[in-house]
């Protein structure tokens, strides 16, 4: 087992864990989702290509397993917990009131996603990742992401209604 | 209510999310100009993108779980190896097995040193505001720490006793090719060291401390545990409280 391939994956964790809230809608069963797929990655260490991006092999087993995940427990949607979103230190960045409503209007507009709008929303809007960068990681072809995607903004926009300019 | 573009919703988008080429760009940037309609969705987006950003981005600013960490760095999947850094020994009396080809270079040092310096850990009590000392007092466990005279020194552990806390500690010396380990408990007159293992670096593992597992060292401390009633290790959120309450003292 390459020491260095452990390293590499716990500076990744944050990122991962990012993406995996983001799927999940809560931070207990996002870490709960990078502990599994952290496991599958050693187990299947020989399988990842040295010099290709990691963290796009990462994001990709997250999704795997998230999507296995939900088809188990056969519920439709992540589930934000109110209570968790209002006190979320995610909006530190946010310093006025109405900004920290609004990301927790973005948290629950993401939940109301489909899996698959979300995902794709997930990697290109907070990953950053390219849309051919997204359509390696789920083997789509770059249209269908381009197609998600439109169908993920034209159901989470309005929810957000921020038409004022960015939150600051 | 979303708002109507003159030019196609996904090529602004596109331009967004950065899918355009500088000149492509450059064009959808002279068209906004013109087009007050469709500079209020190309805003839109990026305010939903920046939200988006936001909304999530609380992992960002935490350290790595210890539960996450000990997965990628304590243990094979098959719990074949396991690393003698990082490893909480207190985990051991829940099944997990600490490491140990160190099983022959391990040595246990009852020796009760009249002094101790910043880069050896001693049976006895910690001299204050010393690295050690600051360490037990301060320092986060997984967290290593340069001493100013050269080694490293980290908190393996907060482990709960029925009258207190005890830390597990390792100091590494690479130049004196020395790895300490030992476990310092906080009494009324400040922290001691009650026990310590001590082994040449070197024969530490076969690589950056990674050692086959072996039962005997853990088996060697375990009962000195349970005299203490050690309960599992702190999570790191009780840990800070701890540290942020100065052990409750």
């Amino acid at each position: 087992m390459s020491n260095q391939f452990r390293k590499d994956l716990v500076d990744l964790v944050p990122r991962l864990r990012r993406f995996a809230l983001s799927l999940s809608g809560n931070q207990a069963d996002a870490d709960d989702l990078v502990q599994s797929a952290c496991v599958k990655a050693l187990k299947n260490e020989a399988q990842f290509r040295s010099g290709t991006r990691m963290d796009s092999w990462m994001y990709r087993i997250i999704q795997t397993l998230w999507i296995d995940d939900r088809r188990r427990a056969k519920t439709r949607g992540a589930s934000v917990d109110p209570d968790a979103a209002g006190l979320s230190d995610g909006g530190r960045g946010a310093r006025l009131p109405e900004d920290r409503i609004m990301l927790d209007k973005a948290r629950v507009a993401m939940a109301g996603l489909t899996e698959d709008q979300r995902t794709v929303l997930s990697l290109v809007a907070i990953e950053g990742l390219s849309y051919k960068e997204t359509a390696d990681v789920l083997d789509l072809p770059i249209g269908t992401v381009m197609s998600r995607l439109s169908r993920a903004r034209a159901t989470l926009l309005p929810q957000l209604g921020m038409t004022k300019g960015p939150v600051q | 209510m979303t708002l109507q573009t003159v030019m196609d919703k996904d090529r602004l988008a596109a331009f967004v999310d950065g899918e355009m080429s500088p000149e492509e760009a450059a064009e959808v940037v002279m068209h906004l100009a013109d087009h007050p309609e469709d500079q209020a969705y190309v805003d839109e987006l990026m305010a939903a993108n920046q939200a988006l950003a936001q909304a999530f981005d609380a992992p960002l600013n935490e350290p790595v779980p210890a539960k996450i960490r000990e997965t990628i760095m304590g243990a094979e999947p098959d719990g074949i190896v396991v690393p003698f850094r990082r490893r909480p020994l207190a985990m051991a009396g829940a099944g997990l097995a600490l490491a140990a080809s160190v099983a022959l270079a391990v040595v246990i040092l009852p020796v009760l040193r009249n002094g101790y310096s910043d880069t050896q850990l001693a049976l006895g009590p910690v001299a204050e505001d010393t690295a050690l000392d600051r360490a037990l007092e301060n320092l986060p466990s997984g967290i290593p720490e340069a001493m100013e005279s050269g080694p490293e020194i980290m908190i393996l552990a907060t482990l709960p006793v029925p009258d207190g806390f005890c830390r597990e500690v390792e100091v590494i010396d690479e130049d004196a090719d020395r790895l300490d380990f030992g476990i310092a408990c906080l009494g009324e007159t400040g922290w001691s060291v009650e026990v310590t293992l001590s082994e040449p670096l070197s024969s530490s593992g076969t690589e950056d401390g990674f050692v086959t597992a072996s039962d005997t060292e853990v088996q060697s401390l375990q009962p000195f545990l349970d005299r203490l009633g050690a309960g599992l290790p702190l999570d790191a959120e009780a840990e800070a409280d701890a540290i942020a309450q100065g052990w409750a003292r």
